[in-house]
Order: C-alpha cells, then structure tokens, then sequence
C-alpha cells in the first residue's frame, strides 16, 4: 500500500555553514528548486510534510509563508537524523491513503545556530549528564570493533578518504577537498580513536521533494522514479549487554525495506547511508547486507564502494563531507538517489543506476541502539 | 518516570557539591559505591534507574529497589577530547557491564592508553564536571580494580 508514490522533483541548496542567512531563506531555496524541478506550480502541492531536528518550531510554516504556500496541511517531523526520510515515509502515507496526489516534502537544519561543538543531548537523559558526547558513542563502538575485527584505525581513515573522494565531485558538498589517510589520522583528536576528520561537521541546509501519483508523475514527463519501499523503525531498549559492533535497528529496518521493495541487497546500485562518523559506515555495510558481519574493512578495502566500485556508498560524499545538518540529510539523500537515477549527477554518475537506497539513523536515547532508522528504496 | 529526579532532598545537599542524579541513587559501604536499581518481581528484569513499570513485562505493580552489585567489566570506552562545558577534558567514558547484567555509561577515572578492553572495573563516587559557579557534581564513576 505504500509503494504507489513517484518523487518527481528534486532540489537542494549546498550543505555548509550559512550563518548570514536565514533558515526561512535556506528552506525556501530548497523549496523553489524542487518545484522547478517537478514543473508544478505552488498551487498543485496540498500536503507539506517537513522534517528538521534542531533549528525551531513550526518549521515548515516559517519557511512557506513568504512563498505563500500556507493554507494548507502542514505537517512537522521530528526525528532526529531521520527527520527528512521520516517526512517522505509520511508524504508516501497520505498519498497511498488516497488524502492528496501531490505532496512538499522539506528537510532542514541550521546548525550555526547552536553555536557550534558537538550536538547538546537531552538534560533529562542520564548519558548527557555523565559526559557522554555523540562522537564518543561511535567511538565506542569503533573500539570494540576494531577489538573484535581487527580493524585498524587506518580502515577508520581509509572511509573518510573514500567520502572525500566523493564529496570533491559534488557541488553541493560541504567539503570538495581530498584527503590522504595520513592528513585524517593527522587531524586533532575529537574522542579517541575518532580524531576531527572522522566525524561529519556540523552545518546548515535544506532539502525538499514532490512526491505524486504515478499518474501525475507521468503527465509531468520525468523519468518515473517510484518509493517501492519506505520503513521506520525505533531502537529497542536494553538496560543491559548490547553488541554495538552491530546496528539491529538498522538490521530490522532494512529487512523490511527490502521486503516492501520485493528486492535484497544484492539489487542496490547505489546506497546513500549514515556516516555520521566513519564506523557508522563499516557497520552499516553489514546491516544492510551488502557485505557479511566483520567483513566490512576488507569490503572497503576492495574498493566496491567507491564510485565505479560493484556496491557504490555515498557517492555525495555522505555525512561526513556533503555535511549533516541533522533534519536535511535524509531529502539530501533522496535528492542524490534521484539524481542517479535520472542519470543526472554529473562526474560522479554511477552508472546505469536502477535502484537507490537511502538510509538515516540517530538521535541519542540512552539505552537505545539509535532513537530511530528510515530506510526508502527508490526504483527508477 | 524513569528521569533523574528534579530536585534533591535536603540531606542530599552540601555546600559547593550537589549530586547526579539529585536524588543521589546510592550507597557507599565499604569504599564501594552500590547503586540502586529497579528489580521486577514477576519477570527478574534490572534497570538503573529504578522506576515503577517494568521495561520488559508491562508490570506496573510492586517493582523492588534493589542493590546493583559494584562490579563489572569495561566493555568499551572512548577517551574525548572535546566535550560541553565544565567536563574535564580530557577524559573517558566507558560502558561497563555490571557482574549482575546491567549495563552503565560512566566516566572512568584513567586515560585511555592505561586501559584495555574487557578490563575489570568497580563502582566508586567521584566528581564528574564542574559547574560555572564551581559546583562540583558528583557522581557514580569507574575505577580499575585493583587485583
Ligand atoms: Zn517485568
């Protein structure tokens, strides 16, 4: 019942720290593009789904009514990191529910207005209080992992590397440098064994899609790029031994994506995943099944991930050089599968893409493996 | 519910120190810190904090305030470098598997190149960060046993 959604328009701004403009501005950028994109005016969208984490409240009101897109239902997602893939899955419900046929989804974050440092946690949440930093959780499991696999800190560096490979073809990345392993195990210590350059950096942007009916879609004459999977799920919570070497959360999300999409990991030309922070990468290679449990270092080693690799992740550079400003990167994602998939992302085209997963994952729970995960599969 | 309580009671005050949680979830006996959890009585699950429902059955009748043992091994911990305000960078954090199941994040009171994995750790009190006025906040902490 939730496969019966098209994106049909894409449009981003560039990720990277924009403190001298507004959120509503940031959002409103995103917003005009992916209409231009979709060629629909204002007036065909009925339903706005927008997703952010940190910036404010009524998000997707402040942003639309200087375009004046209000009037209509405005829905507000907060998900943390899965904020924007959250908004699609939901965009995709009131379509399949019959509500609206043509649906704004906007994903959007402006992290310069924090301050800057690592994002504050929750006061009431005990982890916060003891000291515990998002870094030093992925941290945590980088060592055990390291322990258990025999990574080494030189696997770490070698995913940031790769990321910087693609983050240099994309525009709309925050950071278009290369790096060598040496320069990102060189980089100043954040929580060991992560030192600053294998951790994503903290930014602003926006994101937004229309998502339609197949029949719309069609009438619009783009390239038919249909939702044939979208799954949400929350962490479980156990007060004792959790492996972290391994994400379950993403594990169970992905099982039932690809259930939804009828297809296995084996069908994905492209993946577009959460590398908050370069272990987050190596696991989930394993979640999602693209290699077997452990086998992420040689997988990464081999070169399938890379852009003209079999198994292409995170072509844009991912989180850690696109940037993650926490409520975007899910419709980033999405703009980036989409892309691909029309054949349109430039020097860093993976050929011949058919099918794109997008997958996020966070927000700090103590006791939890992440808060939630979202994964939409995306099928041209 | 589970939250760490808001407001401590008066016996839990000193002046310069106050506690985390505030309702200072502990006892001291014997130079160990014993912390106090929750024990379901009709499914035997622990958690820390204690809490009137039980996370695993449903229950919300009868759940006990036990004991947690002071014991348990690091199972992985991170050494951070850059942290909010008044943590005392740098230090570590680790999560500790106590010898009667339940897990804890903590802050270990050793550098990361002196610890190894799996390492037997205790339960002690120990100041964990310091506020801006110069309150000390003080907490349940990890120490290596020593053998
Ligand atoms: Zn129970």
């Amino acid at each position: 019942m939730m496969n019966n959604a098209y994106v049909a328009g894409v449009g981003m701004t560039r990720f990277c720290k924009m403190p001298e403009r507004s959120f509503e501005e940031i959002g409103q950028e995103a917003v005009l593009k992916a209409l231009k994109d979709a060629g629909v005016e204002r007036d065909a969208i009925e339903e706005v789904f927008c997703g952010s984490a940190l910036t404010g409240r009524s998000m997707g009101q402040r942003v639309l009514r200087d375009l004046g897109m209000t009037g209509r239902p405005i829905t507000n997602v907060e998900n943390a990191c899965s904020s924007g893939s959250t908004a699609l899955r939901e965009a995709c419900t009131a379509i399949a529910a019959g509500r609206a046929e043509t649906v704004l989804v906007l994903g959007i974050d402006q992290l310069t207005r924090l301050g800057g440092g690592t994002i504050p946690g929750v006061e009431t949440d005990l982890d916060p209080n003891l000291g515990m930093v998002m870094p030093a959780l992925y941290a945590m499991r980088a060592r055990r992992y390291m322990q258990e696999t025999g990574a080494t800190r030189v696997h770490l560096a070698k995913v940031a590397v790769k990321a910087h490979e693609g983050g240099q073809l994309n525009p709309y990345a925050q950071f278009r440098n290369p790096v060598t392993v040496e320069e990102v195990l060189a980089s100043r210590m954040v929580a060991d064994p992560f030192s600053l350059l294998m951790c994503c950096p903290t930014g602003d942007g926006a994101a937004a899609a229309v998502v339609t009916t197949k029949k719309k879609a069609a009438a619009l004459g783009k390239k038919l790029i249909r939702v044939a999977g979208t799954a949400l799920q929350s962490g479980l919570y156990k007060p004792g031994f959790r492996d972290l070497t391994r994400s379950e959360l993403t594990e169970r999300t992905a099982k039932l994506a690809y259930e939804q999409a009828g297809i296995g990991p084996e069908d994905v030309d492209l993946a577009e995943i959460h590398d908050a922070f370069v272990i987050a990468e190596l696991m989930y290679y394993e979640a999602l099944g693209f290699c077997p449990p452990g086998g992420a270092p040689a997988f990464l080693e081999s070169g399938a991930t890379r852009i003209n690799g079999s198994k292409p992740v995170n072509p844009s550079g991912g989180l850690l050089c696109r940037g993650h400003p926490v409520g975007a990167t899910g419709i980033a994602q999405v703009c980036e599968a989409v892309w691909h998939l029309r054949g349109e992302a430039g020097e860093r085209q993976v050929e011949g893409a058919k099918v794109a997963l997008t997958h996020c994952t966070g927000g700090g729970v103590s006791g939890l493996d992440h808060g939630s995960c979202a994964i939409n599969i995306l099928v041209a | 519910m589970t939250a760490p309580q808001p407001e401590g009671t008066e016996a839990t005050k000193s002046p310069g120190i106050e506690y985390f949680p505030k309702s200072k979830p502990w006892r001291m006996a014997d130079g160990a810190l014993h912390l106090l959890g929750m024990r379901c009585p009709h499914c035997g699950a622990k958690a820390f904090p204690a809490r009137s429902v039980c996370h695993a059955c449903g229950r919300d009748d009868g759940m006990e305030t036990v004991e947690l043992v002071p014991t348990g091994t690091l199972y992985s911990f991170a050494e951070i470098h850059a942290a909010p305000k008044g943590f005392p960078t740098p230090y570590v954090i680790g999560f500790v598997d106590l010898d009667d199941g339940v897990r804890l994040l903590g802050q270990v009171e050793h550098r990361a190149a002196e610890l190894g994995m799996d390492e037997k750790v205790q339960l002690v009190e120990g100041v964990i960060r310091t506020r801006g006025d110069g309150t000390k906040v003080v907490s349940y902490k990890f120490r290596r046993r020593s053998s």
